[in-house]
């Protein structure tokens, strides 16, 4: 039997076996990693692995039961494990299936030459990026390169009598290094994925930000803690946006457990701050015609010149919320519910060269790297370990290393006062080069 | 691409029972691994239990060494899961899940293949063994020994086994946290008690003979709470974990888990901003055994230093911390969290002084590296699942105990900062640079603990940090956590109270 005549099959039998609702996630999947060091493969792992989860309401009670085993018998005790499980649940009135139809067009997510290309071709990929990367003065070291490849093939079925299906791939490589200098030793790492394997980077770029990355931090200095800009490049956007993300769950504003809480439609970012959710985006990383439960995606922007227009929300978060499913349930893979997620998430470009906002920066801190978990998304807190050069007077002028940066999400998000025009969507979760005015940032 | 940096969620405090080694015997010498695979599920393909036994593995072990190689294992894993979720006074939702699978491995120098399969038979394992053989070809052909049952002392006892509990007893140990959570202060205005086990079989076979087998059963049982007050909000965690049957709640009341949570959400809405700068920072016992997690554990972890790129490469022998300072990998400890029989690669646990007095004496090994170093393997060989190649890894890892007063400590440092619990931190095992994030933490002033403060990191280098900690009590005790590194695994942290001269510390205020 084919994938989608079983999921649909599946949801059936569900049914009969006493669940009010049902929803089957099929997923089919192959992978290949390679990797590299000092010329010679280290390591290949090739796989296939499928497997399906099973989500039941029954006297609106949802249980859950996934397998990896698509034997009948199995599938059989799964689902009846499902229904098991959900009876000795609450019941929750806001448990629901989504009953959108159709899908979104998205263009670009499936190359099939990625298969083709041969596992030489792709080692050697691997091989000529770590091979220029050392090749540079200042790398003492690899420490190795990587290839990867992922195929995957979704289906999904539910008894509101959706039954969707896609496929996607996609591939990327890249390499890491080590510079040292002394007892110094410094790492330096760049990697590239895409849709198409055609649109990977030339392996020179890669080869030589890895090696800058590594070689530039050398002999760094430490500075005196102060109140300084701090210009934050795009490597590090992820330390900002990712609790502002988590402030934007619907789920998680119904519970008041987020820092935008009450904030709708209030303006709590400056002007230069839009941020926008794409689902739809050709070849983008995280696109997809529709969500962890087959609710068709959007473009959405969350928030326009500073002012909160909308939260993300599935099916049964929006039920909550009296309003609709955004599009945005996250599902990581057969085995898990449906979550709350982003798709390709960025911050809007602004007009400035990232040289423009630098030469206009007085003092202070170029961040390109930031450790810890970025901004609590209840709390808005903000801490982290931080790395970069230091700017004076317009001028990059030393590394600095062993920093401490701090603040309250608010607070920062207010004070981004220039934008950079560098934003680049080849990347999932991203923003331009952007300037908070003033944080304090813990040295000496 | 494959970030140096490796990380530790969330670990929480939690004083572990001080419990005597037991040495019962594990499942033992029946046949093993057939029948231990299919006694944890009935759920099992009975085609796929037949499949497996002991002639199968010789084939499916000369099948990956057909092309050359120097060593072929092959790991079967069948997992069985509960999850459940209570969030704000309901029973959410649940998730039950059956994984099996197997993954046939071949070393050949310092190349590695591997591939996985989620069929249990000859014909897919036999593939799978090719796979990972296409590229470990090599001119050395060994001739691998027979399979013969191997059995080995059990640290992980069970009473109340995980797959015989009544549903109603999980969501019984549940609501009690629930309740001792929402009635500990009206400004604790939600609470996430989220229940989850596992029973694990693995079978592990490889061409040097073994063949061994064993299920574990796995405990994770974790409350959360969200205070409100003083315009503020807090989110506040606290986990137990144990490798242990359910008569864990026995011995840790689930009501202790969730009033530790809930204290911490309500005191932390009187926090201050914390001071930036270079202090003094005194850790409490437990859980804050995941700063030498990090900064030093995992640069301790033999991959990187037979790649010679390790912080501590050419190291071995040499003093690299202050004489205060032990720190002890150990996988036997009776069923903590990072306890198991063997690793994944069939190694037998056992307790590893890494640093005895200051003196790096071991590195953490798998059979790669210990084989490419020439070193013991000293039970570290860990993965996530079948999907995973096994890499070197920590179990249950600790700073020992030194002879300080934990109150003489405090009392000793004149103003810094006191930690009672971390988020959780990374280090780049590479550099040796790692950071923390507090969850946690209030000021020492002239000797006394004083105000909570929020919004604190701390970071540093592993070197400067086991050079600079210059107090250690006696007060060992350990937390459980989620140790990632490319997989998962479950681990335990622990240390006494120690102190740290002159951290790096990170907060918004100067």
């Amino acid at each position: 039997m084919d994938y989608k005549s079983l999921t649909e099959d599946l949801v059936h039998q569900c049914l009969k076996k006493g669940a009010d609702a049902a929803e089957v996630y099929l997923q089919s999947g192959r992978n290949l990693n390679i990797s590299i060091r000092n010329s010679v493969v280290e390591t290949i792992q090739e796989n296939a692995s499928k497997g399906v989860g099973f989500r039941v309401i029954a006297d609106g009670r949802m249980g859950f039961a996934h397998s990896n085993d698509l034997s009948t018998q199995s599938l059989k005790a799964t689902l009846a494990s499902a229904i098991d499980f959900a009876k000795i649940l609450s019941a929750n009135e806001y448990n629901g299936l989504p009953s959108e139809a159709g899908i979104s067009e998205v263009k670009g997510l499936y190359d099939p030459q990625i298969a083709k290309v041969s596992l030489d071709c792709k080692m050697e990929m691997a091989k000529e990026v770590e091979a220029l990367a050392v090749k540079h003065r200042k790398v003492t070291k690899s420490a190795g390169s990587r290839y990867f490849e992922r195929d995957s093939e979704i289906f999904l079925a539910n008894s509101n009598g959706l039954i969707k299906s896609y496929r996607s791939a996609s591939c990327g490589y890249g390499v890491s290094v080590v510079a040292e200098k002394g007892d110094q030793k410094c790492t330096g790492g760049e990697f590239c994925s895409r849709r198409f394997i055609a649109d990977l980077e030339m392996p020179e770029n890669l080869a030589n930000k890895a090696a800058k990355e590594a070689y530039s931090m050398l002999d760094p200095r430490r500075v005196r803690t102060q109140k300084a800009a701090v210009i934050f490049d795009p490597s590090v956007a992820r330390s900002i946006l990712g609790g502002v993300l988590g402030a934007l769950n619907g789920q998680r504003i119904s519970q008041g457990a987020s820092f935008l809480w009450k904030k709708l439609d209030r303006k709590f970012a400056s002007d230069l701050v839009t941020l926008i959710d794409d689902g739809l985006r050709p070849k983008g990383l995280a696109s997809a015609p529709f969500d962890g439960e087959g609710v068709p995606t959007q473009r959405r922007v969350l928030v326009d010149k500073g002012i909160l227009k909308g939260f993300m929300y599935n099916t049964i978060a929006a039920k909550r919320a009296n309003t609709r499913s955004t599009g945005n349930a996250s599902r990581g893979g057969y085995t898990r519910l449906p979550g709350i997620g982003a798709h390709n998430f960025y911050m809007e470009a602004g007009s400035h060269t990232p040289k423009n906002i630098i030469q206009q920066t007085r003092r202070g801190l170029l961040l390109t790297g930031v450790t810890g978990y970025g901004i609590n998304s209840v709390s808005g807190n903000f801490s982290g370990g931080a790395s970069g050069f230091w700017i004076e007077n317009g001028r990059i002028t030393f590394p600095v290393k062993g920093l401490t940066i701090a603040g309250t999400a608010l607070d920062m998000l207010n004070n981004i006062d220039m934008v950079g025009n560098d934003l680049d969507l080849n990347k999932s979760f991203t923003a331009p080069t952007f300037r908070i005015r003033e944080m304090l940032i813990g040295g000496e | 691409m494959t970030s140096p940096n490796t990380f530790v969620h969330d670990i929480p405090r939690r004083e572990f029972l001080k419990k005597s080694a037991k040495g019962t015997l594990l499942m033992a010498t029946a046949p093993a691994l057939i029948s231990s695979l299919s006694s944890c599920s009935s759920q099992l393909d009975p085609g796929a239990k037949t499949a497996l036994d002991p002639a199968l593995f010789n084939k499916v072990i000369a099948r990956a060494l057909a092309g050359g190689g120097d060593f072929a294992d092959v790991y079967v894993e069948h997992r069985v899961t509960r999850n459940i979720m209570l969030e704000e006074s309901k029973y959410k939702n649940a998730v039950y899940g059956v994984t099996q699978g197997a993954g046939v491995r071949v070393i050949s120098g310092d190349k590695t293949g591997y591939a996985y399969t989620d069929e249990l038979t000859e014909e897919k394992l036999l593939r799978a063994a090719e796979v990972a053989s296409a590229i470990a070809k090599s001119s050395k052909i060994i001739t691998p020994v027979d399979v013969s049952v191997k059995s080995l002392p059990s640290f992980v006892s069970v009473n109340m086994p995980l797959n015989d509990v009544a549903n109603q007893k999980r969501l019984d140990v549940m609501l009690r946290a629930n309740e001792a959570a929402m009635s500990f202060s009206d400004k604790i205005k939600m609470t996430t008690v989220s229940y989850y086990d596992e029973v694990r079989a693995r079978t592990i076979a490889n061409s040097e003979g073994l063949l061994i087998t064993d299920e574990l059963p796995l405990l994770f049982f974790i409350v959360q709470c969200m205070g409100e007050g003083n315009g503020t909000k807090h989110m506040s965690r606290e986990r137990l974990s144990m490798h242990s049957g359910f008569e864990m709640f026995d011995e840790v009341s689930p009501e202790s888990i969730a009033e530790t949570a809930a204290r911490e959400a309500v005191v932390m809405l009187d926090a201050k901003d914390c001071p930036a700068g270079k202090m003094d920072v005194v850790m409490e016992n437990g859980w804050g055994g995941v700063l030498v997690h990090e900064a030093v554990g995992h640069p301790l972890e033999a991959d990187n230093i037979a790649k010679k790129i390790g912080a501590f490469t050419g190291k071995l022998g040499k003093k690299v911390a202050s004489d205060v300072f032990t720190m002890v990998d150990d996988g036997t400890l009776p069923n903590y969290r990072g306890t198991t029989n063997f690793d994944d690669e069939g190694t037998p646990m056992k307790r590893n002084v890494l640093i005895r007095n200051g003196v790096l004496e071991n590195y953490m090994t798998d059979i790669l590296s210990a084989g490419q170093l020439g070193l013991e393997r000293t039970g570290n060989g860990r993965r996530e699942s079948f999907k995973h190649m096994p890499i070197p890894r920590m179990t249950n890892t600790f700073i020992e105990a030194g002879k300080d007063r934990s109150e003489d400590i405090i009392a000793s440092t004149k103003n810094g900062i006191f930690v009672k619990s971390l988020s959780g931190g990374s280090v780049n095992s590479i550099t040796g640079m790692f950071n923390f994030t507090c969850r946690e933490m209030y000021l020492i002033e002239n000797g006394q603990i004083t105000v909570p403060v929020k919004g604190g990191t701390l970071i540093g280098s592993c070197m400067d940090i086991i050079s600079n900690i210059d107090a250690v009590g006696n007060d060992l005790a350990f937390g459980p956590g989620i140790c990632g590194k490319g997989q998962s695994a479950e681990v335990t942290a622990g240390q006494p109270t120690v102190r740290l001269r002159g951290m790096t510390v990170g907060g918004s205020r100067a």
